[in-house]
């Protein structure tokens, strides 16, 4: 049914549930899995270091993600295309899911407190409104 | 309340960690939430602005300066010195020129209020190019180079016009420009065996070093009319190979100027803004922001077709030289600090240089983006 799926990583508890929620339905439906991740660098910056010290961070924290997420696809017998992207984590998303034409997304939920919801909104909600593909998200 | 320089004191970096969290939960830079928290706190509550406040804010603006002076990359200016000095200097001469005379003869400006106007808004902001272009991986092309490149000049022709246009002009003014061009030749030789020598230490007389050269060229800088960010960028340029070469010591300064200084600085700025002018002059604001990217647009884009750049990269190109931040806001506030411009003025220039930060790169990346995808990141 699903022959290509991507699952969105971004290193937290609900990211490593996607990932492995999305092992286990590539192992069913014979698909090949690619993982994405995206180093979320601040907006409008004052100086061009706060871009270079809070990129080398992202960098430290998706290497260790991305050798955890190796380690446990090879567990479950999935041969994973990983990438990392810079930008907006809703937008990045959409375009590569768009981009590589996935069947299936599938992401993690981090609840955020009623307000925050409400003013700014999480990024699982973006990604079901805005993506191409049917989403699931893994609680 | 505010007699208490201690709770004072606690005031104001509360507002500078509040902002830092925001910042990092929103994934925005700390500085636009440094004057939007600035803005509220000092339309609320009410933040009096002391001489120390304003001392710790004045040296924020030339540290910033300095390491925005040393963060450029002299290697890349001179690779694509025929379109970055062409493009960069038209980028800041027709804003200038044209936000100035909007101001003077539209507006009814004085001449001073009407070249704070220019200034502020001739401005590009290098920091928000290169965090787009990092996140398209433009950074690596030769077109992002040449776009980088092209910031520095422009906020070179910013600094430069700041430092002179109000200047006293006598004898005075030419001793320190020749004061600042043998500091700034004789430093780049001086300075990296210095650091060598004293090496790195706890009391940190390499920091100790260049402050002191800030400070005497800064105070040089203001006994002949002229502005202590200039010495400081320019100061900063000479000695950007050798902090490229050795990035360790800038980064402790940075550390330094972020923690403690530039919060004072951007929370300020803020606390300037009147919530009343903000209505009332929303026309004006969107007018000075219409009018920053028009000019630009008029000087930029056919430049980028004489350098053969394509439809799209040229349109990305112009947006991307529309934006704006740091040295808006130091131009507006310079402006201010000053009485050249009052508070209502103020408030309609360092608004439209924020909206420059957002609009025009919000247009640029949703629109305009060349084709070279979403950058793959080597982690």
């Amino acid at each position: 049914m699903f022959k290509h799926i991507v699952v969105a990583n971004d290193g937290s508890v609900s990211g490593f549930k996607a990932l492995t929620m999305a092992c286990e339905l590539a192992k069913h439906h014979h698909s090949s899995l690619h993982m994405i991740s995206v180093e979320e660098l601040p907006d409008f910056p004052a100086s061009i270091d706060e871009i270079v010290e809070a990129k080398a961070e992202e960098n430290h924290k998706f290497h260790d993600v991305l050798e955890q997420a190796r380690k446990i696809a090879k567990a479950k017998g999935i041969n994973l295309k990983a990438e990392v992207v810079a930008g907006h984590a809703a937008a990045s998303i959409v375009e590569r899911v768009k981009a590589m034409k996935a069947d299936l997304l599938i992401i993690g939920f981090t609840g955020h407190s009623p307000l925050y919801e409400r003013i700014i909104g999480g990024t699982a909600d973006r990604l079901v409104r805005l993506s191409a593909c049917p989403v699931l998200v893994v609680k | 309340m505010m007699e208490n320089i201690w709770l004072a004191s606690a005031l104001w970096i509360g507002l500078a960690l509040a902002s830092a969290l925001i910042s990092i939960r929103l994934a925005l830079s700390v500085a636009l939430i440094e004057i939007m928290v600035g803005a509220i706190g000092g339309n609320l509550i009410g933040m009096p602005l002391t001489p120390w406040v304003n001392y710790l804010a004045g040296l924020g603006a030339i540290l910033l300066t300095f390491l925005a002076g040393a963060e450029v990359d002299m290697a890349v200016v001179r690779r694509n010195f025929g379109a970055s000095v062409g493009i960069g200097f038209v980028s800041f001469l027709i804003p200038y020129v044209g936000c100035m005379l909007a101001a003077r003869y539209l507006l009814g400006w004085d001449w001073p209020q009407a070249q704070i106007a220019g200034i502020s808004l001739s401005t590009t902001s290098v920091a928000v190019v290169y965090a787009v272009m990092v996140e398209t991986g433009l950074n690596k092309t030769e077109l992002g180079k040449i776009i980088l490149a092209a910031c520095f000049i422009t906020d070179l022709g910013t600094v430069l016009a700041l430092g002179i246009v109000f200047a006293n002009f006598t004898a005075w003014l030419l001793a320190f420009a020749a004061a600042m061009l043998v500091a700034a030749w004789l430093l780049p030789k001086f300075a990296p065996w210095y650091f060598a020598k004293v090496g790195r230490r706890v009391s940190e007389p390499d920091i100790k070093f260049l402050l002191l050269v800030l400070f005497a060229l800064g105070g040089f800088a203001t006994m002949v009319g002229s502005e202590a960010v200039l010495p400081a960028y320019v100061i900063g340029m000479a000695l950007a190979p050798a902090f490229q070469h050795d990035p360790e010591l800038p980064h402790r300064m940075r550390t330094i100027a972020f923690a403690i200084l530039t919060p004072f600085y951007f929370l300020k700025a803020g606390s300037l803004v009147e919530a009343m002018a903000l209505i009332s002059g929303a026309v004006l604001i969107t007018l000075f922001l219409g009018l920053k990217m028009a000019t630009k647009f008029v000087g930029i884009l056919p430049l980028t077709y004489f350098y053969k750049f394509d439809k799209r990269e040229g349109m990305y190109t112009t947006l991307l030289m529309s934006t704006g931040l740091t040295f808006g806001s130091i131009s507006a506030l310079y402006g201010l600090t000053n009485h050249i411009i009052d508070q209502e003025q103020y408030t309609i220039l360092l608004t439209a240089v924020i909206g420059s930060a957002v609009v025009p790169t919000v247009i640029a990346q949703k629109w305009f983006l060349p084709k070279v995808g979403l950058a793959k990141q080597e982690v």
